[in-house]
């Protein structure tokens, strides 16, 4: 394996001077228990040309590069069911009197812009450095069809309406039936006295409106018995 | 009207992108594979010392690690060890007893990995290239609490031996020898470790040294040589066994395999034993199969292979005087089989896994425990080839005295992995499809002649034809009392949703067809696409040796012909669906050869040749300092099925369509630079070039070129005011910019490559990917109406990713928002970076892991491509770029459909009588 190679040669060349880097990921409202975690969840480190590690996921739900040679690298991490921000991780060369503490530094980067452009601090380490990277997004892999449902069927407001007026058809018949007599009399006088729908109301006058006399220059005033054709009485 | 009709068109586009939650896991299919799993790298193991269920572990020869549940044949879960396969890897793998570990040597790094969950505990890398692994299996009482420990062997320069703590993975003590011995193999009894050298004689013989060290301290406390002083040719006729048995031992013959010297490490006596030849077939090889534990009685199992024939000797270890005696032997039988040895408590059984047969022993007598016929291992193999078992792992259950089940976990010589239960098998798992390394769709042979009978009838005479015709139809009629049976249950699995579509023969959409692998090893593997499930044949179609390559390469010439060209043989052909071999009395197609290219080209020495007629047409030299890293060409099916762009304020774009392009891409490693160039492969000419520098050459550079557009990403190095990471460009060539304008093309019906040099105006658009894609294709479909996918193989997300075009098009306008012209075109604002969207993932959640390459095919329905991805694991399905416009998708609800029929027919019933009396009292009543 490549990576493990490089990895192998970096461990051999800078034992002296390995900066250890260990990213864990926490449990958090997203990713409750990071132990669900697949196997198969590993952290890229991608440095200068050919320099690449890959550390796959261990027990305790980090990810550990033992010896990071000084570089700036840019950390990945990559799961099947979540997302992760992606990280800068600057590995400086140690002072000449403390070979064992390279300054280590840790930010957010954001893809697409310049390299110089950090984010907030994920921390910072001498020698030694412990970042914790949350979950950013689950993955949702799957689209679901616009399907049919009954419930939104029903609740589209032109389907209430032809419910209602359906029930209107049906049920008043019913209901005018088992009406008592008193009641019956005084529905339908108020039904006639309605400005709308008695027999003076406006619908009715519009439903019997004579088109043809109107053109004639039939007044309306001639009386109710418009269709009797007044003027030869 | 039609600007909200194309408005539709391509938000339908975008939201059919994604894979819906009832076709996934459905239309899609994947192998996890392992690779071939090793003898002395599998077996039973229980994940936790509390479970009573054990795992199959296994590395494989591809160098993955996995645990596989013995019930189903399930991967549980699997990491990859090497990313590149060896042809010959050394590796290991041990897990102590009780353990909840499993520990794994590859190269020069020794790791534990939790055996439940396949995560790391430990990693440790040693400073030369591992020879052996082992667990120490301490009685001293020190080692009651925490994992067991380690110890590696590990060659190189400086060859040592460690022990490693089995908690933290750090080294407790090293011991390190001088002088020219290699090392070889690493032994541990109850209270000593032995280190296995081998010592080079002057006269080129090999002797076999024993170092015994102090497990607690690693001082050495004996040194001795115990084989003779021209006894070993060379180490390969060592078969010794590096076990943690109460009595470790070392065995070798001699090179005829005549005699077979065993000797008890940590004692100086070597017991002889004659190997009596059974027939006229000399022994071929020598194995023996030891029980892995130290609280197992002393014995193993010496198995003797000839060409045609096995049998083998029982032996057993006197403990007190340290003497080896053989106990029994199990008869000769033809064929080759394998053993493998089971422990319960301290008693330890013999499991003997022929052609036709399980039997089980136990070691202390020969009686015969449990015996069970093999009726079929239940895989596909050649035609007249005999399916023998390699290796098998076994599992022996005990009740009382006697064996109640032996699960065998046998490797076939098919490349399977079987679980046999007794005598049946349970699962098989064509490991032999993770070493794929070339292939093909192919049409189906029935679909092809009922082509050409449908040609015939189209091109004879009529009468002819007509008479064709109906003797056809009325040999279909025979078949018509089988359909009439089955219609009621088709209608009842059609409504139901439940049927899987038909067999090859009746496949009327073209998801019917044969994807054809050939294997590292050899092998010749077909699959259904349709049907998926079940390997249709496999055979051995080369004979390699061992470390032999063939460089196979298989594809499709015509329908239901599958054709392999590879380094020894060109164009053997076979019957793309029973995989008979088609000999070359095929008749030979003059016209053919005419319509082939008149340009040839091929990388020669870091260079690009072309030639016509074997005159050199043309060359192309990469500049001082660059190596070619890939050639792509357009495929040679790439049907276009318009030539231009619409765009929005309908005026046309022209394409430029050439099928003679290519892209090439070279690399300096001196300056990071990578440079891209699209050539005319007629003329040579550079169409368009791009360089792109601080690239990082170590990783991937994938390149894909279709249509009129191409696609490459690299990685990227970052600067103070550059971004770093990964980057796609996408580039698509014109005619002209210019709307409605064929440049100088729009004179000439006709153009050659050769006369004119029109150059394509190319525009080309950059973003930023979240990470590497290994290799890239196209979907394909029949007439290529229906837009593209780029496919990108993500590596690190173990996934394959559909971009629709739409996406990455370098018509995105860049830093103003789209005019309205543009909004009906569906181009959207650009921004530099593209982050896949996990609803492209192909792949869903499946995890597709070592693709290599990925092919594509045409479905006779244009809205569909097929797709295979092969390399470890195997991946395929179905896509629909533009949505599924041709056929009832699963959305389209037939319950529902007939539901609203029945209500309407209902609701008819009961209004009619309402109707007509309104009718008849409209009529009749007044008032």
């Amino acid at each position: 394996m490549f990576s493990l190679r490089a990895l192998a040669l970096a461990l051999c060349v800078s034992l002296a001077t390995a900066a250890r880097l260990t990213v864990s990921i926490p449990a958090s409202a997203l990713l409750p228990n990071p132990a669900t975690l697949p196997p198969s969840t590993h952290a890229v480190l991608v440095g200068p040309p050919g320099v690449r590690y890959d550390a796959p996921i261990r027990r305790d739900s980090t990810f550990l590069f033992p010896a990071l040679p000084a570089a700036s690298y840019l950390l990945t991490l990559h799961s099947r069911d979540y997302a992760f921000p992606p990280l800068r991780i600057d590995v400086s060369s140690a002072p000449a009197e403390s070979p064992q503490q390279q300054p280590m530094h840790a930010w957010q980067t954001f893809r697409g812009n310049e390299w110089a452009n950090k984010g907030p601090s994920y921390g910072a380490g001498h020698g030694e450095l412990h970042v914790h990277v949350q979950a950013s997004s689950p993955k949702d892999f799957y689209q679901s069809r616009g399907g049919f449902n009954l419930m939104g069927f029903v609740k589209s407001p032109m389907i209430l309406m032809g419910i209602v007026s359906a029930a209107m058809i049906f049920g008043m018949p019913y209901v005018m039936e088992n009406m008592d007599p008193e009641t019956k009399a005084e529905f339908e006088e108020m039904q006639s006295k309605s400005p709308i729908t008695g027999s003076g109301g406006a619908a009715n006058q519009i439903q019997n409106f004579d088109l043809a006399g109107w053109m004639a220059g039939k007044t309306a005033d001639t009386g109710a018995s418009a269709g009797g054709g007044g003027k030869k009485k | 009207m039609r600007v909200p009709w194309i408005a539709a068109t391509f938000f339908l586009a975008r939201s059919a992108l994604a894979v819906f939650a009832d076709e996934a896991w459905n239309v899609d299919y994947h192998y996890a594979l392992l690779g071939l799993p090793k003898q002395s790298t599998s077996f039973f193991h229980q994940p936790n010392p509390s479970s009573r269920a054990s795992l199959i572990y296994t590395l494989s020869e591809e160098g993955v690690l996995g645990a596989v549940n013995p019930r189903d044949g399930s991967v549980v879960w699997r990491q990859l060890l090497l990313s590149e396969a060896l042809a010959y890897n050394v590796s290991f793998l041990r897990a102590g007893e009780g353990q909840d570990t499993v520990i794994s040597g590859i190269g020069s790094q020794v790791a534990a990995w939790s055996a439940a969950d396949g995560r790391q505990a430990w990693i440790l890398d040693t400073a030369g290239p591992l020879q052996d692994v082992e667990i120490l299996e301490l009685s001293d009482g020190r080692e009651t609490a925490g994992a067991k420990d380690a110890i590696a062997l590990s060659g190189g320069e400086h060859p040592a031996v460690v022990r490693i703590d089995g908690t933290s993975g750090a080294i407790k003590w090293q011991y390190q020898w001088d002088g020219v011995d290699q090392p070889y193999q690493v032994s541990a009894s109850t209270t000593e470790v032995f280190a296995i050298l081998l010592h080079k004689t002057l006269l080129g013989y090999v002797k076999l040294k024993v170092v015994s060290l102090d497990p607690v301290t690693g001082r050495k406390t004996d040194e001795h040589v115990v084989s003779s002083e021209n006894e070993l040719a060379s180490a390969e006729t060592i078969v010794s066994v590096g076990a943690n048995s109460a009595s470790p031992i070392v065995a070798w013959t001699n090179s005829a395999h005549s005699v077979l010297k065993v000797n008890i490490l940590g004692t100086k006596e070597i017991s002889s034993f004659n190997i009596e030849a059974h027939d006229s077939h000399a022994v071929e090889r020598v194995e023996i199969h030891a029980p892995y534990h130290t609280n197992s009685l002393s014995h193993f199992l010496v198995h003797y292979e000839t060409a045609t024939s096995h049998w083998a000797d029982v032996f057993h270890i006197d403990l007190k005087n340290s003497k080896i005696e053989k106990a029994y032997s199990l008869p000769k039988m033809t064929g080759k089989g394998a053993f493998s040895t089971g422990t319960s408590d301290a008693n330890v059984f013999f499991t003997r896994v022929t052609r036709d047969q399980v039997m089980t022993v136990s070691s202390a007598s020969h009686g015969v425990l449990g015996r069970w016929a093999v009726a079929g291992f239940g895989v596909a193999a050649g035609p007249g080839e005999s399916v023998e078992p390699v290796h098998a792992v076994s599992e022996v259950s005990i009740k009382g005295t006697s064996v109640s089940a032996v699960r065998s976990a046998v490797l076939l010589s098919t490349g399977d992995w079987v679980l046999l239960r007794d005598g049946s098998p349970v699962w098989n798992r064509p490991e032999v499809l993770a070493s794929t390394v070339s292939a093909t769709f192919a049409i189906p042979a029935e679909v092809q002649e009922f082509v050409q009978q449908l040609e015939a009838e189209a091109h004879g005479n009529p009468i002819s034809a007509y008479i064709h015709r109906v003797t056809r139809h009325l040999q279909d009629l025979q078949k018509l009392p089988a359909i009439m049976a089955s219609l009621p249950q088709r209608i009842v699995q059609g409504f139901l949703g439940t049927s899987a579509d038909g067999g090859i023969a009746s496949d009327s959409f073209g998801f019917h067809q044969i994807i054809a692998c050939a294997t590292r090893d050899g092998r010749l593997v077909a699959l259904d696409a349709g049907n998926p499930d079940k390997v249709l044949w496999n055979q051995q179609v080369a004979d390699l040796q061992l470390g032999q390559t063939w460089q196979p390469s298989v594809s499709s010439p015509e329908g239901g012909i599958i054709e392999i060209n590879s380094k020894a043989s060109a164009g053997v052909r076979y019957n793309a669906s029973t995989g008979e071999q088609l000999f070359s009395i095929l008749p030979i197609d003059e016209t053919a050869g005419e319509v082939a290219l008149p340009v040839k080209y091929a990388i020669h020495k870091g260079e690009l040749d072309a030639t016509v007629d074997t005159k050199m047409a043309w060359h192309f030299t990469p500049m001082s300092g660059e190596r070619i890293v890939s050639l792509v060409p357009r495929p040679v099916n790439d049907p276009v099925a318009s030539i231009g762009k619409v765009l929005g304020d309908r005026r046309v774009l022209y394409k430029y369509l050439d099928p003679n392009l290519a892209l090439l891409v070279t690399a300096n490693d001196v300056t990071k630079a990578a440079t891209f160039y699209v050539l005319n492969t007629i003329s040579g000419a550079i169409l368009y070039s791009n360089v792109h520098s601080g690239v990082d050459l170590g990783s991937p550079i994938s390149s894909m070129l279709s249509e009129n557009w191409f696609a490459y990403s690299f990685t990227a190095e970052a600067s103070a005011n550059s971004p770093k990471g990964h980057q796609l460009v996408a580039g698509e060539l014109f005619e002209s910019l210019v709307a409605n304008d064929r440049g100088p093309l729009s004179a000439s019906a006709n153009y050659s490559s050769m006369q004119t040099g029109t150059e394509p105006f190319t525009l080309a658009q950059t973003y930023q990917i979240p990470e590497p894609i290994s290799h890239m294709a196209v979907t394909r479909t029949r007439q290529g109406i229906t837009s593209r996918q780029l496919l990108a193989v993500l590596a690190d997300s173990s996934a394959i990713v559909g971009i629709p075009y739409g996406v990455i098009d370098p018509r995105r306008p860049v830093s103003r928002d789209p005019t309205k012209d543009e909004q009906m075109e569906g181009l959207v604002r650009y921004s530099p970076v593209l982050d896949f969207d996990p609803k492209w993932y192909l792949n869903h959640q499946r995890e597709i892991v070592g693709i290599k390459d990925v092919v594509t095919s045409p479905a006779l329905l244009e809205s569909t491509s097929l797709v295979f991805a092969y390399g470890l694991d195997v991946f395929g399905t179905r896509l629909s770029p533009s949505f599924s416009f041709d056929v009832l998708g699963k959305d389209f609800n037939k319950f529902q459909m007939l539901a609203t029929v029945a209500a309407l027919a209902v609701a008819t019933f009961v209004v009619a009588p309402l109707v007509a009396r309104k009718q008849v009292n409209a009529r009749w009543q007044f008032a």
